[in-house]
Order: structure tokens, then sequence, then C-alpha cells
């Protein structure tokens, strides 16, 4: 095995364990995530420059990066990149057809362009096409709940095959349940797309290996560019007349008879491989020595205008979804939000109560994969700062917990036509019990009405404390209704932080509201 | 004796026997409730549950026992969201003096199950102890149970607390918006499945319903500290009062009655309290029960 074949299954080790490490696992802070990946990740640091023009400090690994593959070129896909590592992986029990000419060319700045020049004006896709956030993708919404479910239908069914007797291999069933497995198996919108464009990705290593790397990937295309700069080079620069194994051995750069730069991964193949030991990589500057710097102008104005074109028309949404677009704690703006979030999924995968889903619709075409809380399906939690913590880009802020209580996600609204005191005129008030606000967001006042019977009854009416109330959701969550809840949350434009404790403010409220207070 | 003495003596005895007989069987059915105060929460713990009788009243050597303490919550042990750690090991240490085989301790969490089992420092109290379980509610584990009750005909049970010898009710005491307090009859909500929600609507009922079909052979009330506003999680420890107390009882009514008091209220303020007496699941009048202070 090749020392990059080592650093490659050990990176993607890495991978896998922060993966499962994004996740409660009994204690509040997460020490390590699998956003290490993406704070080192080049394509995120330069459209995170790009849509936001300022600079952060948790990408300051992807700048290392860039200055490490400005010196040694693009070393990232042959020995880090984990879906690199996976197509090496497969691709050797894949039979190859003729390489798909279409791919070939500019192609990949077609993809890369826009992403950088959307960026621009404040649209930062990168993480659509970003190879980790794909992956990332993939494993969270299709491949981990799926490993979760089948482990739990497989647990369950042992309880309804040998009942208590299960309970002999509980101990080791609670072991992997506590340190591998999903918390919950949740089913996520999208788990299907972001499933079939791993597969895609897989299946085009049936007409070339590394077919995604070399022709596709935005990030691999923004290392090779940077890689040209390399102080490496591979001597000789080309396949030696009387051999050419290179053209077999090489995964990515051997389209010519001349090694393209910046495809040359430096997986070392070539000269582990060469049969006569010729080959060697030195410290060589040589920029003339792979085609243009840039690609020709036609492309580069193009791809650019792309972007353009792309960004404005993909701002269209729906005004009535927005009432209902809950962003994760400590987003207070939807634009400076949008410019940061690189999509990766892991607020999602890290959520505790399974409130954060990637948006499909809600959010417009520029909004798709960012994250939106659904109150119905979870709620935001409210001592866990979780999701803050494992954002790699700062989109979602890393708060001390006392911070994040008072973050706004929205405002609670009662829907008096199905909250069961005013519709049904019979007791419940299950949101208040749950409003974890140590004032109570949500308060009850007693009334004395007559029921549809014609009965008298004193009925405890709730009402929501807006001044206290952070839209954490788990009212709605929790409301004993079927289907649509009696309480929601809605969207707000005004998300400064709520004063805790502000009971006389609360009083205030009160009291204006009228009579019929205990 | 002559006949004549003897038929009135006879007749007086048939009079007042029933009535002394009477006196004397109410009087020894007096429900016992014990309250033991101290700041050793431990051995107030088991100085009340020595006070009515002792462990070894209720578990025997070789019972699964479950012991359900209130750790509904994500809220630190200060705040009186949850049953004190210290009171639920002291109960979980006499259960396995007294002999039992397993002692399963778990609650339906209204927070997330993880965060509330560490927070509320009971998983972290029991680790590493013998013969002692605190696992996450599974959800296989419910099944419907038939109550015939006034409100609630069936309803899903958890299976542990069905099947196991002894139950032992571990609530903290504290303020509740709907039910006033929550205490040992509403800690029976620990064990119920489906929607729990949907029974607010008649929520004392309800509760005398699932409370008459899973008896708490023993009741231990946690009253060092309680939550007297905002409940039943709190959050804020200006509503939290200290009071160095634990209730001990096997008539769960009388336990909640008595705990009642702490909080300035009677026990006939407590609809769940009243349902429950007049169901005939224990006693809620103070002036019948037996108070025992230690």
């Amino acid at each position: 095995m090749t020392t990059a074949r080592i650093s490659q299954l050990l990176f993607l080790f890495l991978f896998l364990v922060l993966f499962v490490q994004t996740e409660y696992r009994g204690v509040d802070e997460i020490d390590a995530a699998v956003n290490a990946f993406f704070r080192a990740d080049p394509l995120v640091l330069v459209s995170y420059l790009l849509a936001t023009k300022s600079w952060t400090w948790l990408l300051l690994p992807a700048l290392l990066l860039v200055v490490a593959t400005l010196l040694l070129g693009r070393f990232f896909c042959g020995w880090i990149c984990p879906l690199g590592t996976i197509l090496d992986l497969v691709t050797t029990s894949i039979s190859k057809n003729r390489p798909i000419a279409a791919l070939k060319g500019n192609l990949k700045y077609w993809l890369l362009l826009p992403i950088l020049s959307a960026s621009m004006i404040n649209l930062n896709l990168s993480g659509l096409l970003d190879p980790i956030a794909i992956l990332l993708r993939a494993l969270t919404f299709m491949l981990y709940p799926l490993i979760g479910w089948a482990a739990r239908e497989g647990w369950v069914g042992l309880y309804h095959l040998i009942g208590e007797r299960r309970d002999i291999i509980t101990p080791a069933y609670k072991l992997l349940h506590g340190h591998l497995l999903p918390f919950r198996e949740t089913i996520y919108p999208l788990a299907f797309l972001s499933a079939m464009v791993l597969l895609i990705i897989i299946v085009l290593e049936r007409y070339e290996e590394r077919n995604w790397c070399r022709n596709l990937c935005p990030l691999g295309t923004l290392l090779g560019w940077l890689g040209r700069f390399s102080l490496f080079s591979r001597l000789p620069k080309g396949l030696c007349g009387d051999c050419g194994k290179c053209r077999d051995l090489c995964p990515t750069g051997f389209d010519q008879d001349v090694l393209a730069r910046e495809d040359c991964i430096l997986c070392m193949e070539c000269q582990l491989r060469c049969p006569h030991q010729r080959i060697t990589f030195r410290p060589f500057v040589s920029i003339r020595d792979s085609g243009p710097l840039l690609p020709e102008r036609r492309v580069l104005l193009g791809g650019l205008a792309a972007g353009l074109l792309l960004a404005v028309p993909s701002r269209f949404r729906l005004p009535e979804k927005q009432s209902r677009l809950l962003r994760p704690p400590s987003v207070r703006n939807e634009d400076a939000f949008l410019e940061k979030c690189v999509r990766c999924g892991e607020c999602m995968k890290v959520c505790l109560t399974s409130a954060l889903y990637p948006a499909a619709y809600q959010a417009g075409l520029e909004g798709i994969y960012t994250p939106v809380i659904i109150s119905r399906l979870g709620y935001c939690e409210y001592n866990c700062t979780l999701c803050g913590q494992v954002c790699p880009t700062g989109a979602i802020s890393a708060l001390p917990v006392d911070a994040k209580r008072r973050e706004v996600i929205g405002k609670a609204v009662i829907d008096k036509n199905h909250c069961l005191p005013f519709a049904k005129k019979i007791d419940c008030i299950v949101c208040e019990e749950h409003c974890p606000i140590p004032n109570k967001a949500i308060r009850s006042r007693v009334v004395e009405l007559i029921d549809p019977d014609g009965r008298r009854r004193r009925i405890m009416e709730p009402y929501v404390v807006d001044d206290i109330c952070n839209g954490c959701g788990i009212c709605e969550y929790v409301c004993p209704l079927e289907a649509k809840a009696g309480i929601e949350v809605f969207a707000v434009k005004n998300r400064e932080p709520i004063i805790d404790a502000i009971d006389g403010m609360a009083e205030k409220v009160r009291f204006e509201a009228g009579s019929g207070y205990q | 004796m002559d006949r004549r003495s003897f038929l009135k003596a006879a007749s007086a005895a048939s009079i007042l026997i029933p009535v002394i007989v009477k006196d004397v069987l109410a009087a020894k059915e007096l429900p016992l409730v014990s309250v033991a105060e101290g700041t050793d929460y431990k051995a107030i713990t088991k100085k009340a549950i020595n006070a009515v009788g002792g462990m070894g009243r209720f578990v025997k050597a070789g019972d699964v026992v479950v012991v359900k303490p209130n750790m509904g919550w994500d809220r630190s042990t200060e705040f009186a969201a949850n049953t004190h750690p210290l009171v639920v090991r002291a109960v979980v240490e006499e259960c396995l003096a007294a002999g039992a085989k397993k002692v399963k301790v778990f609650d339906r969490t209204c927070n997330d199950a993880r965060r509330c089992y560490v927070n509320s420092g009971i998983e972290g109290t029991l680790k590493g102890m013998k013969g002692v379980e605190c696992k996450h509610i599974e959800q296989e584990r419910f099944k419907k149970v038939v109550l015939n009750g006034k409100f609630l005909k069936e309803w899903e049970l958890y299976d542990e607390a069905l099947l196991a010898d002894v139950y032992i009710n571990v609530p903290v005491a504290k303020h509740h918006g709907l039910s006033k307090l929550t205490l040992g009859l509403k800690n029976i909500m620990g064990v119920m499945g489906g929607n729990r929600g949907y029974i607010h609507r008649s929520i004392d009922v309800a509760l005398a319903d699932i409370n008459a079909h899973l008896k708490s052979q023993l009741t231990v009330i946690d009253a060092t500290r309680i939550l007297t506003a905002h409940g039943p999680q709190g959050g804020n420890i200006a509503d939290v009062k200290i009071l160095h107390k634990v209730i001990a009882s096997t008539d769960i009514v009388a336990a909640d009655a008595v705990a009642t008091t702490l909080f300035g209220l009677k026990p006939s303020d407590i609809p769940v309290t009243v349902a429950a007496y007049r169901r005939g699941l224990g006693e809620m009048n103070l002036e019948r029960i037996k108070l025992v202070r230690v």
C-alpha cells in the first residue's frame, strides 16, 4: 500500500469518526466534529470571502490548505478527500467504458466559475457541489438514518420475538446505540436527491477513473488551479517514448501525452510502479508547463456571467412559505445567513430533537439544502447549543447557552380555531406546561364561559407573551391535536434577543390585555 | 348471670360491638404518612421509608422493582423540576438492601431523553450500581391496557412498570399550571405512552383511571426543595423553596395530601387528589391521616 493510500484511509476513517461524533453523546460541548473538513475546505473559504467580503478565523485551516496547495500541488485530492478515497476504493470493481467526451474540456470551469461569481452577489452555492458536502449530505440524509433504522427494526423485532429475554444483550445494544448509531432515525426531505448525487458520481466511474474529480469537482478544479504554482514537479513531464505505462497508472492527469499539472493529485502511483524507476517529484518551478493560466476568455466571462444570471432569478420565493421559514437560533438576517451557509447538513445531523431539515422549496431555489426548523417535527431544545458549535462557517453562531436561550427563532401564535380551550371549550394548556422560558412565554387565564352543552365552566385559556417568546417551538411540537397544531411558530423580521426575566414587562402586558385574569 | 341481665348485656353488646370494632378497624386503617426532615437527603429518605415500615415490607428477595422518579425536564437539580438524585439513590439502595434482584429507573421525558437523564443527575448517581438499570424508554415496550376508567377506556402503559413486582413512585413536589401541583398521582404520567397531552382535557379523572390500574406500593415524595411557581419545569431559582423534607407513604393520595400542605394549599384544592380520593385510591382528609415526623 502506498503512503498516499494509507493517508487516504486514515482521513476517511477520521471523517467517519467525526461524522459519528457530530451528535449529542452526553456532554454539552462537541470537541471535534466533521466541520473540521469544511473549515479546511478552500472552496468554502473562497466562496465565503467573496460572499461576505469579510474574514473569519473559523476558516483559517482552509487558508493553510491553500498555502500548502500553492507549495505542494493538488495533494488534497489524492491524500485527504474522503469522496476521492471512496471513489478509489470502488473504482477497481467497476469496469470501464470509454470516457465521456462531453465532460472533458471546460465543463469544470462552467461549474466552478458560476459558483464564484454568484458568491460575489451574496449567493453562496459552493456547498451544492462541494465534494465533502455531497458526501456528508448523502450520509446524513440517507445512509445514516437508514443504518439506524435497520438496527432499530432489528432490535425491536428481537423484542417481539423473544420479549424480555432481549434484556440480556441490552448492554451491547446500548453501547452500539450510544456510540455509533444515530439516536433517532430521522427521515429527511431531499434524502433521495442527496443519495442520487453521490450515486451518480460513483456511476461516473464506469467511464473513467476519478471521473468526477478530474472533470467536474469545483473544489478539485480550484485546487488544481492553485496547484499550478506548486514548487514540485513530476519529472519527466510527459510519457516516455518507450513505455507509456503512466497513462494507465495515473488516475487523473494523463489525458494527453504530457501530464496536466492541474490534474495531478500527487498519488505517486507512477513513481512507485514505474518499471524503469525513472520518475521523481522534486522542487522545480515551471508554471508554463501546463496550459494557459486562465481558461479561455469565452469560458471565463461566460462562467462568471452564468453565476450572475443564476443568482438573481433563483431568489424567487413564495411569500406564504416565508411566514413559516424558521432558521436555526442566532440567525437574525436571512441574507447574511445565505452568504455563509454551505448547506453541509451538519446542523441537521447534530440537532438534538431533529428539528432541522434541509429546505426543499421553502426558501426558494437559492435556499435549497439550507436548514429550516419544522416545529411540528422537532423543537429547539432550550439548553442546547450544538448547531452553532458544528457550523463550519459561523452561519449559525456558536453562542454560550445563556445567550442562545435568548435568540429568537420566531414567535408562537395561537390559532383559536384549533386550540382546544378556544375551539372546544375544554382544558388543555400542554403548551404552557412545556414552555421552557423561566417566567413562561405562554401563560393562561381562567375564563368563565358556557360550554357547547350549556353548562357554566371555568376554562384556562393560553396566551403568548411575545416579549419573552423565543420561538423554540416546543409548544407547537407537543400540542396534543392531531396533525395541525393549535399553536404555531411564525417567522418574524425583528429577531432581537428576548430579555429573560422581564417579569415587570410581562405584568404590564397582562393588565393591558383586559379583564378575565385570575 | 341471670337471664334478664344476659339479655341486657347481649343487646347492648350487639349495638356497641360493631361500633367498637369499626372504630378499632378504622383506627388501624388510618394511613400512615411519614415526613423526614434534614439536610442529609439520603439519610432522611431512608428514615422516611423506615417510618412507614421499611423497604423490607414491600421488596422481597429476588424482586424486580421499578423506581419511577420524575426526570422529565432538562433542568439541573437545584431548579426542583426533577426528583433529587440523592433521594432516588437512597430509594434504590434500600431496594437493593431488601434483596431486590433488579431495580429499574426510567421516565418518559418531556425534553430530549438524553439531556434529561444526564442533567437531572439521576443517570450519573446510579452509574456503576450493580443490579440497577437506568435505560431510556423504548417505544416497543408500551402495551395497550384496558383500563375501563371513567375517562380513559384504554391506554398504552410501559410494560416494565406493569411487570414489576414492586412499583415505587418517587416524584418531586412542584407547581403545575393545569393541575396546580404535580405529586405522586401525576408522576404516573411517566409510564404512559401515546399522546399524553390528550388527557389534559380531563386530567383529574384520567389520572385516577391510570392510578387505579397501576398501584404505587410506595410513594416517596421529594420535598427537599419544591418548585412553587412556573412549573412543572421552572428554571428560575427564585421559584424554588428549600424545605429539606422527604415524605413517604403506602397511600399515594395521603402522601400527595400531606405534600400539598407544603405549598400552603388544602388537598381539596387539588382536583387530581380529590378525584383519586373519590375513586377510593386513598385518603385525602388530613385529620384521617396519621402523620409521623422523623
